[in-house]
């Protein structure tokens, strides 16, 4: 299914408990379509799609259209896979972090889903949007809106309450991700031409220049 | 989820290679992560998904190929670098002389050099970079090295694991992108019981392969930003792009990878238990092969019929000489008395199958579409497979039956190995309908492949239980001898046409016990793809073009031969060529470079390097030239460079080539076959082509046939 005809590769990964949804939000997302069997993830998974994001961005002409191919990684919330799935996370530049509005536990599990993003992610606070998942199941709510958003602001992270079974702010959940990772991609870029200015006086020193400025990328 | 099955459990292979390389970091992150825990369909469904990501990170890795080769095409224009060597006043970029500006106004910001208003790449905010800067960036992003730097820095490599890299055969590049996915493939490959027993039967051959890795300078690269070692690439205009492109996969190479079907391993793996052990049960294979062989008897008479490929005469290709200085064309087509003229392919040559990749390719299909039969998975599989293949070309194969027998003495005094072939039995019939098989055997001791390797025996006529009794003989020291693996197969001759596979059986040497002379019977299985992918893989050809068109050309002073304008100048350097197949026995190659330029396929055309001795990766570093063209011409010629070992008394042996042109299939108006540049010699010619006068540098997977690619 894929040529190589676009211009970025963008890997996402879920995580979360076993049980938040994370294999059908992906699935909700790609395909559109909502399975509310539950079949446990075995290990880890994938899916694709291709979407066109428009940069408004700063430095980035403004309005250029970009075609992203993104690869979402969907891992196991089974305990048992633990050793497998967190090896994933290296390879994600950034993260679903799911938990179950209607399971308290699954809640109060975040903070340990942080913990291992930032032991095992590809630096130590990478892009992450907190999901809280199974809005439309209002009658059993064991998490309220407002304790979630204290902890994603906490962690300065964004927040939607969304539902794979309507759809209800699934595209917007991923796409503000893809957004704080395209805003990233620039900044990292940015900075380090721009670094190479400040330390470089002269063209001589442009290969030192350039190996320093990987310690401070972003 | 048809891809499901189509591919290779062969990784074991890498995974094996990999295991020198235990300074990758992710190596160890790796160890660490204890996968005996899954259960067996587990374990497969997870490969599968592995399986997958390997696709789309070959899609990727070929599209970053493409973008970093962009890059360079823009820094080749501007010929000034980090030197400082040139006048102060010029843009960097392209050379316009810039007259009194400010230089804090007009440098740019990446590079520090003074850059003219034309070589200015704007953004939003109406700062701006120079056109190499500007492309640096988008660089770094749409190649995701933003990311892999950062995470390179965070999961620093272990120190040392720079000189083991070295040793690591498969592109260190990778190192950097590499994923846990594809370390967890790998390493998933290796755990499994039943494959690694595989992978020890097969080690003798890889360890052979390691030694001349470590020569390959070039694989020795920085494990930082791509971007930047192209950066230092082009500071150094003399070293290769050796960049991404040293991954070596072709994408045809790529897709024989994924066409590895979990059957035909299985096959190979019960070869050296269950069979020396046990005695083979004849009714059981017979049962077996014959099903088999009454399923696609039919089926493969009509695909004889259709066999897409004919043999090419020669003349068939003179014929559409007509453009190209037809005053010299006439006659030429009986003077190719030249001994390297035989493209396989493409002239009567066609001596070997096993030069054929096609050919194994299909065998090797039919039997991934019938394991994929046989576990019940959909058809849409066989399609996707046929689809792939079609273009391939020979659709001859058999279905594999029967098996042989032989036994194997050394005798220490003349350091010799003795073959007793003794006979085959309940082979298949080569054709179908007359129930006819002249089956002869063939032995190499793998990994050479050469002539000088091959072995063979009388041809037994009419008979599918042909008794030999003869004794093959190899001269070969008894320690060398433990490195390789005998390969028995078998064929049938057919004396007009091509000789058909029957069957093949590998014995790893250092596994044999030479005390014990008794007869062997091996059962024969079919092609299995490590072999077919091995001689596909025919390393690459690194050249250099560049078109000097008829004015530029005298005003550069390049015309020492002092021709007017009749046309332009097609200058070729070849550069070097990397990880060429052995043709000698010593496990290297004499080779030389030998180039046409199509529709002329004859002297006129003809230029050759001279011959770079013993070596798999030699710098030839010669220019052909061909003169008298113009810019329109390009579209309608094709330059045809193909690799040789010279053979003083015999016939050189061919070892891949290119076809560089637009790769439309035509020519001055008329359908042609050799107009079948793919992927990278497309790209590359029209690189050349679109920068007249200055050089385009490519790297080439060489093809393993000059049969033509394309329907």
């Amino acid at each position: 299914m894929t040529d190589g005809d676009y211009d970025y590769l963008i890997k996402l990964l879920a995580l979360g408990d076993s049980g938040v949804g994370k294999t059908t939000l992906l699935y909700r997302y790609t395909d559109n379509k909502f399975n509310p069997k539950f079949i446990t993830t075995v290990g880890i998974d994938f899916r694709e799609k291709r979407v066109v994001y428009n940069s408004q961005g700063s430095s980035g002409s403004p309005g250029k259209a970009f075609k992203v191919h993104l690869q979402l990684w969907d891992t196991a919330g089974q305990e048992r896979f633990r050793s497998l799935t967190t090896a994933f996370f290296r390879d994600a530049m950034g993260f679903l972090l799911m938990f179950d509005l209607t399971s308290q536990q699954s809640f109060l599990n975040v903070r340990n889903w942080m913990s291992q993003l930032q032991a095992n992610a590809y630096c130590e606070n990478p892009d992450i949007v907190l999901i809280g998942n199974k809005a439309d199941l209002s009658d059993q709510r064991e998490v309220n809106e407002r304790e979630a958003k204290e902890l994603a602001d906490k962690y300065s992270i964004p927040y939607f309450e969304t539902s794979a079974a309507t759809g209800q702010n699934v595209d917007k959940a991923v796409e503000t991700l893809l957004d704080l990772i395209m805003k990233r991609m620039e900044q990292c870029v940015d900075k380090s031409q721009i670094s190479d200015t400040a330390n470089g006086g002269s063209s001589g020193k442009l290969v030192s220049s350039k190996s320093d400025e990987k310690k401070c990328a972003c | 989820m048809e891809r499901r099955e189509l591919r290779g459990r062969d990784l074991g292979g890498q995974a094996h290679r990999q295991e020198k390389g235990v300074g990758f970091q992710l190596e160890v992150v790796m160890e660490a992560v204890d996968l005996s825990f899954l259960s067996e369909v587990e374990r497969d469904f997870i490969i599968q998904v592995l399986q997958r990501d390997e696709e789309l990170r070959k899609v990727e890795e070929r599209r970053i190929r493409r973008l970093k080769n962009e890059l360079l095409d823009i820094r080749r224009k501007g010929a000034k670098r980090g030197s400082q060597r040139y006048s102060e006043r010029t843009c960097a970029r392209c050379q316009q002389s810039l007259g009194r500006i400010s230089p804090k106004a007009n440098t740019c910001r990446g590079c520090n050099h003074l850059v003219c208003r034309d070589c200015r790449s704007y953004s939003a905010d109406s700062c701006w970079r120079c056109k190499v800067c500007a492309k640096e960036a988008e660089l770094k992003k749409s190649t995701g090295d933003w990311f892999y730097d950062q995470r390179l820095h965070r999961f620093a490599p272990r120190l040392g694991s720079d000189i083991i890299r070295i040793s690591l055969r498969r592109k260190p590049q990778a190192n950097k992108r590499e994923t846990a996915s594809q370390a967890l493939l790998q390493k998933a490959q290796r755990n499994d019981p039943q494959r690694s027993s595989e992978a020890a039967r097969k080690s003798p051959q890889q360890q052979r392969k390691e030694p001349r890795l470590i020569s390959d300078s070039s694989e020795l690269r920085d494990p930082k930003s791509d971007t930047e070692s192209t950066e230092n690439m082009s500071l150094d205009g003399l070293r290769p792009i050796s960049g991404p492109t040293s991954a070596r996969s072709s994408p045809r190479q790529e897709k024989m990878k994924s066409l590895n079907p979990s059957g035909s391993k299985v096959s190979s793996l019960t070869l050296p238990i269950s069979s020396r052990e046990t005695p083979h049960s004849d009714s059981d294979s017979e049962a077996l092969g014959e099903t088999q062989g009454a399923v696609s008897a039919d089926e493969n008479e009509i695909l004889f019929k259709k066999n897409p490929r004919r043999i090419q005469r020669p003349s068939e290709y003179t014929k559409s000489v007509i453009d190209l200085r037809p005053e010299d064309a006439v006659n030429e087509s009986g003077i190719l008395g030249d001994r390297s003229k035989s493209v396989p392919g493409l002239n009567v040559e066609a001596e070997e199958e096993e030069e054929d990749i096609d050919n194994l390719v299909e065998i090797h299909r039919r039997r991934a579409a019938r394991s994929s039969l046989r576990s019940g998975t959909s058809l849409s599989t066989l399609g996707s497979l046929a689809s792939i293949y079609s273009e391939a070309g020979d659709f001859g194969n058999i279905n594999v039956t029967g098996e042989i027998a032989f036994s194997l003495s050394y005798e220490e005094k003349t350091q010799a190995l003795f073959i007793h072939v003794k006979e085959c039995r309940h082979l298949a019939y080569a054709d179908e309908v007359k129930k006819r098989s002249n089956p002869y055997v063939k032995t190499y001791l793998l990994p050479d492949k050469s002539r000088q390797g091959k072995r063979k025996t009388t041809i037994k006529r009419n008979t599918v239980n042909p008794l030999y009794n003869e004794l093959l003989k190899y001269e070969i020291k008894k320690s060398l001898l433990l490195t390789r693996t005998l390969q028995f197969s078998v064929w049938h001759h057919d004396r007009f046409g091509r000789n058909n596979f029957l069957g093949e059986v590998d014995v790893a040497m250092d596994a044999w016990n030479f005390n014990n002379q008794l007869e062997e019977c091996l059962p024969l299985h079919g092609k299995n793809l490590a072999d077919a992918a091995a001689p596909q893989d025919k390393g690459e050809l690194v050249v250099s073009l560049k078109f000097v068109p008829p004015a530029k050309h005298l005003g550069t002073g390049n015309g020492k031969k002092g021709k007017k304008e009749e046309g332009g100048e097609l200058q070729v350097w070849i550069k070097e060529a990397k990880n060429l197949t052995a043709a000698k026995s010593g496990g290297t190659s004499d080779s030389f470079v030998k180039g046409y330029l199509l529709p002329l396929r004859n002297k006129t055309t003809k230029k050759k390097t001279p011959v770079v001795k013993k070596s798999l990766n030699p710098h030839y570093n010669h220019t052909l030239v061909y003169n008298k063209i113009s810019a329109e011409q390009l579209s309608h010629i094709c330059l045809e460079l193909t690799v040789w070992d010279r053979e003083p008394l015999s016939s050189n042996d061919f070892l891949g080539g290119v076809r560089l042109g637009v790769g439309n299939g035509m020519s001055n108006g008329e359908a042609v076959e050799w107009m079948d540049s793919t992927g990278e010699e497309i790209n590359l010619w029209q690189k050349m082509c679109k920068y007249p006068g200055s050089w385009a540098e490519g790297t080439l997977p060489l093809r393993a046939t000059m049969t033509k690619l394309r329907p």
